[in-house]
């Protein structure tokens, strides 16, 4: 229909992604509201292209692969509740864990951790293997530094953290990788209240 | 540990150290006894003496015979005396490091400060005056270098991160300090006795001014020596840097209105704007000589000789100049270290940064070794007035104001905060608000009056208090609570690469939500960094080199040189087949290779030709000149052939042994020589059926001020060769790279002592 009344958040909703996710109530909203800002469209759910519209988005190195970090297997199509549950892994970690529901909290440094793999991983196999490694560091780099230097790069990063021999890095030996890193500090958003 | 055993080996150590000591105290204080270590009268003494007995000398010239031996010490009084101070304070450094129980213990401030009250009982006893911490002196050639020191090395990012802590606790943190101790101070003298009741509420509060300050000096030197975790080293220095603003507006602030005796509110309104007048404009001084310094060092590829003394002579110059408007002295010189030091790093060459790291640390090392001796010659000297209700009362007070301060300022800002603050965090912070010189000196400064040496004496007594016994307790008090210790991490490929992913990552969360966070300004600002600043900044090629290729560079490099460098222990061999023990083992499997070990006659024989080598190289030194640097070959034109040919060799070696390269399943590559046709003496890939790594070659040709570049040697492939190869010919070959190897080895060391290496003759094929 698109009237204005239905895309309207019900309170039911807002309790459920509250669980689901953590967020607090004005945080929900805000978000919403920006949700609604962002889908020109107003049906409810944002496509690719809105994502893409965002302006900063576009000269970020790693724009594509964030837009396709928030659309689930083969959709094309993101809803709030997507939208939130993405965006619940950017929390910034409480001590005191109120979520008694979910067993692992989205915005446990686990998580987060498995959500960056992921952005690394886009054959999901589970390995960042050599060429997604060269992949993304030629994102981050640029286009005047030459294969040869950035297979060295992506080699020693490897050698680095492989452990078990399998030329690429798995889940684990990133997580062991990043362990000096203040994960939760570097994945947080504060996102106001 | 070593040390420990170094000094049982030659027992003779300390108990030298301790008579060269004595013996040096000895002469000090004979030599400052005969005259007063003041100003003025050293330049008429040593102006007048020196004529007084050259005309001596000629008149008499007929009368007495020639005089072959004369003694003329008013002539050179002052620098002697200067450098006979810093040699003391120097041996007495060295000397606690050889006694390493007590240096465990007590903190080497104590140390000192013991030291100079030894010292200025000396001097005192033999006679009444005594040299005191001049506060000129000490603002202008003492304190300089530390903060420089420590503004250049300043981590940024973890600065930046948590900037709004740390400003917090500066500002307002100071600012409670200030007015609850002067205030509470002001309080007690009108309950106490007779004598108090003359102190006024402005003198309090200058006097809360002055001893609320949290010094960076004491700071340093105690959290050096404890190693805590980051974040809490860079709140407490953070917060020492950032509030000398606040002191020095507060202080100029009550020191004109102790005159006028009263403050009105415009007064006030007018010290808000003060505040940011000497905090922004000292910034502002100190960004503007850190620009012109790195613009300077992008000209210097010509002269390198004299790259550091830019460095410090703009930085001192944007202290100095800050100074002249009463503003903010200290935060110029951080900002104007901060702003320099990207551009200057990529701009000036390896030696030349690490003379300016060297340096920077000498001379501060030396100040604060100087700073805390003159600290106790001085509280032996001052006049003091002992009120016991005073002086107990301030220290009480210090201590009170700065944990409720800490804990209310926690309260507040752990709502903002990402990563809370613990209840551990908070307690280290309180505990490290150490005072130190600067309030001695600020003190020093106040107008003679009764209750000057009164203040001076309670702030000498909380000076003593938080280093002595703050100082000496927050070791065990950190190892009990078991708060976190710095993480000792060498720099890792893997995090740089994770964490600039993160910060896309973030950067790109953010503009989703449309909230303009911490990560998005950083984006902006290193985005403008990089179209506009560098280019004007940073000299060649190097303006456009990302930030991830200069972390990876850096990286490979000191890996060479720690290889080298253990190598010419004689350790090479082992370190070098232990190292490629480790990365071939788990692949061993993988690929079915065999690795032949080093045999022990082989070892030898390797090392006896490194230490023959080494030699030669030494024997080959070109003929003096005082303003050449020794030919650095990674700038020089001419024998830029030559060390890319050895080098690329050199890399293939290394890589062998350092790097487990990837497992290419590709066909070998074409062989590409990209060298510039004059170049063409490179004949490595004529003589035997290995394939050229084409990588390492194309390399070079890509990058000309590539030297800079270098040590890209844990890259490449020469594993292709040997999968291709049968295996006696392997061992041959290997061997044969061995003995190459280590000759490439002591060049690349030669290289590092820069002395033009050794002129191969044979053929490297």
């Amino acid at each position: 229909m698109g009237s204005r009344a239905s895309t309207l958040l019900r309170e039911e909703e807002i309790e459920e992604i509250k669980k689901e996710t953590g967020f607090s109530h004005s945080q929900i909203t805000r978000l919403y509201s920006r949700f609604t800002s962002l889908d020109k469209g107003e049906n409810g759910t944002l496509s690719r292209e809105d994502f893409q519209r965002i302006p900063e988005l576009a000269i970020n190195p790693l724009g594509d692969r964030i837009i396709n970090a928030f659309f689930p297997e083969a959709e094309d199509q993101v809803n709030f509740r997507g939208f939130m549950r993405t965006l619940a892994h950017f929390r910034p970690i409480e001590d005191n864990s109120k979520n008694v529901a979910v067993s692992e909290p989205l915005n446990s440094r686990t998580n987060k951790l498995l959500f960056a793999f992921r952005l690394y991983d886009l054959d999901r196999d589970d390995k960042i293997s050599r060429d997604e490694l060269l992949q993304v560091l030629r994102m981050m780099v640029g286009v005047n530094i030459s294969d040869e230097q950035l297979g060295s790069i992506a080699d020693r990063t490897i050698q680095e953290a492989d452990t078990n021999g399998d030329n690429s890095i798995s889940f684990s030996e990133f997580i062991k990788v990043l362990e000096k890193v203040d994960v939760e500090q570097k994945m947080s958003i504060r996102f106001l209240h | 540990m070593a040390e420990l055993r170094a000094a049982r080996r030659s027992s003779t150590g300390p108990p030298l150290t301790g008579i060269i000591c004595v013996l040096l105290l000895v002469f000090v204080s004979v030599a400052s006894a005969s005259r007063v270590v003041g100003n003025e009268t050293w330049r008429n003494a040593a102006g007048e003496t020196p004529e007084d007995s050259h005309h001596q000398t000629n008149s008499t010239v007929h009368k007495k015979a020639f005089p072959v031996l004369s003694l003329n010490y008013d002539h050179v009084r002052k620098p002697f005396e200067i450098a006979l101070w810093i040699l003391l304070a120097l041996l007495m450094k060295l000397g606690f490091h050889i006694i390493p129980r007590v240096s465990n213990v007590v903190p080497e401030s104590c140390l000192l400060i013991g030291v100079g009250l030894l010292v200025g009982g000396v001097i005192k006893f033999i006679q009444d005056e005594t040299p005191v911490l001049d506060t000129k002196l000490f603002f202008l050639y003492l304190l300089p270098p530390i903060i420089l020191d420590a503004g250049f090395f300043l981590p940024i990012r973890a600065f930046t991160e948590n900037m709004g802590t740390i400003l917090v606790f500066a500002v307002v943190g100071t600012l409670w300090n200030t007015f609850f101790i002067g205030g509470m101070i002001y309080g007690v003298c009108q309950i106490e006795g007779a004598q108090l009741v003359r102190v006024d509420l402005l003198s309090c509060l200058l006097f809360g001014t002055i001893v609320s300050a949290v010094d960076p000096v004491a700071v340093l030197a105690v959290f050096e020596e404890i190693h805590i975790n980051e974040l809490l080293y860079i709140l407490v220095f953070g917060e020492s840097l950032l509030n000398d603003a606040v002191t020095v507006v507060l202080y100029h602030l009550f020191e004109e209105f102790s005159h006028a005796g009263t403050v009105t509110v415009t007064d006030a309104f007018l010290g808000v704007i003060c505040f940011f007048v000497v905090s922004l404009g000292g910034i502002l001084v100190g960004a503007i000589y850190g620009f012109l310094g790195a613009f300077t060092s992008r000209f210097t590829s010509h002269t390198r000789v004299i790259e550091p003394l830019f460095v410090f002579l703009y930085s001192y110059m944007a202290y100095l100049s800050a100074e002249v408007f009463h503003l903010s002295g200290i935060m110029s010189l951080i900002a104007c270290g901060v702003t320099m030091r990207p551009y200057v790093e990529a701009n000036v060459s390896h030696k030349s940064y690490t003379t300016i790291k060297y340096f920077m640390k000498m001379w501060s090392s030396v100040s604060e070794t100087l700073i805390f001796i003159f600290l106790g010659v001085s509280t032996v000297a001052g006049r003091h007035t002992w009120n016991w209700t005073f002086v107990i009362v301030t220290v009480v007070l210090c201590l009170v104001s700065r944990v409720l301060g800490v804990i209310g300022l926690t309260f507040i800002i752990n709502k903002f905060r990402i990563v809370k603050l613990t209840k551990k965090d908070q307690f280290i912070l309180a505990y490290g608000g150490l005072r130190g010189a600067i309030a001695f000196s600020l003190g020093f400064l106040l107008t003679e009056n009764e209750t000057k040496s009164m203040f001076l004496t309670a702030i000498i007594t909380v000076i003593f208090f938080t280093v002595i016994v703050q100082g000496m307790t927050i070791r065990p008090l950190v190892e009990l609570l078991a708060v976190k210790k710095k993480k000792d991490s060498k720099g890792s490929i893997n995090e740089e690469i994770h964490t600039q992913f993160l910060d896309h990552l973030l950067t790109g969360i953010e503009d989703i939500c449309g909230h303009y966070g911490h990560h998005h300004w950083k984006d902006k600002l290193s985005r403008f960094n990089k179209t506009y600043v560098k280019k004007w900044l940073i000299a060649g090629e190097r303006s456009t080199e990302p930030q991830l290729i200069s972390f990876y560079n850096k990286m490979e490099m000191k890996q060479a040189i720690m290889l080298v460098e253990s190598g010419s222990a004689a350790k090479l061999p082992t370190l070098v087949s232990s190292v490629s023990m480790q990365n071939i083992q788990p692949r061993q499997s993988a690929r079915g290779r065999a690795i032949p070990s080093i045999s022990k006659s082989r070892e030898q024989e390797i090392r006896k030709i490194l230490r023959g080598n080494l030699q030669n190289t030494r024997q080959r030194l070109r003929s003096y000149s005082r303003h050449d640097l020794f030919i650095d070959p990674f700038e020089d034109n001419v024998s830029e052939v030559r060390f890319r040919k050895q080098r690329v060799e050199m890399e293939r070696r290394m890589s062998h042994y350092i790097t487990v390269p990837a497992n290419r399943q590709e066909t070998p590559p074409v062989r590409k020589v990209c060298f510039e046709p004059e170049h063409r003496v490179y004949t490595y890939d004529d003589s035997e059926p290995r394939p050229n790594p084409p990588d390492a070659v194309s390399l070079l040709s890509e990058s000309p001020p590539g030297p800079k570049q270098s040590g890209k040697l844990g890259a490449k492939v020469p594993d292709q060769e040997q999968q291709e190869q049968q295996e006696e010919q392997e061992e041959q070959e290997e061997q044969e790279e061995q003995e190459e190897q280590e000759e490439q080895d002591q060049l690349k060391l030669s290289r590092c002592l820069s002395d033009p290496g050794p002129n191969k003759e044979e053929d490297l094929s």
